[in-house]
């Protein structure tokens, strides 16, 4: 899939123009690496490659890019320059080496909408949440009164877009196409839903839930989303209508006054902007239910058939996935670097991450990172170690977590889907010693 | 005790103030997110053919093109996903010569970039 201008225009503009270049651009282009094209290759890249002769065939390297359009960045004020995935609706992905903070703060978290962002209210504390359907006692609360009436309680959560990783799928899927950069990890503050749901009093048919928010779709027929899952998640100690982020309002760009934060579970769960939660005997029938939305096979399906998803399941704990955030995709460093000291975050849904290992010699062989425990369930968790650099040239860190269950991100995103879920193969950036 | 009162006023005060540079911020960000939501599109940022006003007068109607820039479908792809936004998003469902001249332009100009080098998928042709 290389195409014949790639080798002439990719490193030297990925170097020096385009660091942050998200890897989506990169991963999962693959064509013929015979001899003369490795030494094109190693041409254009300026330097040798140490492990050449580990790189698989037909594996194109990271560096060299598909030579199509440039990604733009998004401009906000008080936003980082997160890669544009779309205007109408506004999407943005963070690049991995923003993401190293291990409290993700606001500037640098992903932007997800599938609608128009509604306009800020005048009286956020008088914001009301409506519990209904499956309750002894429907409610009608206040931010200021769920904060009075229940327990206030801070974590640490990650919110990861459904469709995290999509950009993996070959042949591409429907959808924003996303590298691995539609990741949060915040530090958020706000009362249990299991609280709140005890108090309107469950009846017995109360089995999924229905979420609803003030966005409206762009096609201005009805609400950008509506989404449910089972009862048991909305119980989870985790799952919080948060009315605070790192300590301050929740951004506009992410939900306020209020929003739903459903951790480990697809994001479109996390509802922004939220005013209301059915609970419900049959499951949610909203925008983003059934069919091929949000949902994956249970049988895998030839790559690209058609499919209308009616025997798909919906997707829910997160597949495990890792970023390598302290350097950009694209690093170069000093000639003479033999060591390099690396790390990142790993998370696995509901599940949390038993093991990182990375390569350097195209998955030849792998080495453990250490990984740290989480400050709590369902937070990411950091990863950090060093690599020997045995030459100056051109390497790839291929990256791999491990969840607690022993299942590893694959080498190709596994289980393709129309609308590209659960895409989490392993990970590489490109970095260049000399 | 009056000491105590003052830096109590103090405090409340300066919450005050932080937390009316926040709704500022939220709404400065609204305007801009509608602002990127209407900025207007050129046709000609689609590759030119036939059905091109077409295509970019029936999408843009709900999205930017960016979308369609970003997609690489088979025609059998794009017929599929027009029968889901009409389904799912409240598309007005497209049907005879217009939906083929939609479909063919989306198929010709924005179809797989590139085949593998074992030849696409040996399942699907």
């Amino acid at each position: 899939m290389t195409r014949e201008n790639a080798p002439e225009r990719s490193v030297q503009e990925l170097y020096r123009d385009d660091p942050e270049r998200a890897d989506a651009l990169v991963f999962g282009r693959r064509g013929a690496l015979k001899g003369a094209a490795l030494a094109a290759m190693g041409t254009a890249l300026g330097a040798g490659i140490p492990f050449a002769r580990h790189m698989p065939q037909g594996l194109v390297p990271a560096a060299l890019a598909q030579g199509a359009a440039q990604p733009q960045f998004l401009q906000m004020e008080g936003k980082a320059p997160l890669i544009m995935q779309g205007e109408r609706p506004l999407n943005a992905e963070t690049p991995e080496h923003l993401l190293d903070d291990a409290v993700t703060p606001a500037d640098k978290f992903f932007i997800r909408n599938n609608g128009s962002v509604p306009d800020p209210v005048a009286d956020p504390r008088a914001w009301k949440i409506r519990i209904d359907g499956e309750v002894n006692t429907p409610l009608e609360l206040s931010i200021a009164e769920l904060e009075q009436r229940f327990e206030v309680v801070t974590r640490q959560l990650q919110m990861e877009c459904g469709g995290n990783g999509r950009s993996g799928f070959s042949p591409q899927a429907a959808g924003n196409q996303w590298g691995n950069g539609a990741i949060s990890n915040a530090e958020w503050t706000g009362v249990r839903l299991r609280d709140v749901l005890r108090a309107a009093g469950l009846k017995e048919g109360a089995k999924f839930t229905g979420q609803h928010g003030a966005d409206n779709h762009l096609s201005a027929q009805g609400p950008a989303i509506s989404r449910g899952m089972r009862i048991e998640k909305a119980l989870d100690e985790d799952t919080l209508i948060c009315f605070r982020m790192n300590g301050a309002a929740i951004p506009q760009m992410h939900g306020a006054p209020a929003r739903l934060i459903v951790p480990g579970w697809p994001g479109s769960l996390s509802q922004k902007w939220f005013t209301r939660l059915e609970v419900k005997s049959e499951p949610h029938t909203g925008r983003g239910m059934g069919g091929t939305s949000y949902r994956i096979p249970v049988r895998p399906i030839v790559p690209g058939s058609r499919n209308n998803g009616a025997d798909f399941v919906d997707m829910e704990s997160m597949p495990v996935r890792s970023v390598l955030t302290s350097h950009a995709h694209g690093t170069r460093l000093p000639a003479g670097t033999r060591s390099l000291d690396i790390r990142g975050h790993a998370w696995a849904g509901d599940l949390s991450v038993r093991d990182v290992h990375v390569s350097t010699d195209f998955g030849q062989s792998w080495q453990a990172m250490q990984v740290a425990a989480p400050p709590n369930r369902h937070s990411w968790q950091r990863w950090q170690g060093s690599i020997a650099l045995p030459a100056d040239g051109y390497y790839e860190v291929w990256y791999r977590a491990t969840d607690s269950n022993g299942r590893m991100q694959p080498h190709v995103a596994a289980n393709w889907n129309p609308q590209g879920y659960g895409a989490n193969p392993i990970s590489r950036i490109a970095i260049l010693i000399g | 005790m009056r000491v105590l009162h003052l830096i109590a006023i103090a405090l409340l005060l300066g919450a005050a103030v932080a937390v009316a540079q926040t709704p500022d911020l939220a709404r400065r960000q609204a305007e801009a997110a509608a602002a990127l939501a209407d900025r207007q599109e050129e046709e000609t940022v689609l590759t030119e053919g036939e059905g091109r006003s077409e295509v970019f007068g029936y999408c843009t109607a709900c999205h930017n093109t960016a979308l369609i820039r970003r997609s690489a479908f088979t025609r059998d792809r794009w017929d599929e996903l027009m029968d889901w936004m009409a389904e799912k998003h409240g598309m007005n469902p497209l049907e005879g010569e217009f939906r083929q001249t939609i479909v063919d332009y989306l198929a010709k100009h924005y179809g797989p970039r590139a085949r593998s080098p074992r030849g696409g998928n040996p399942f699907l042709n």
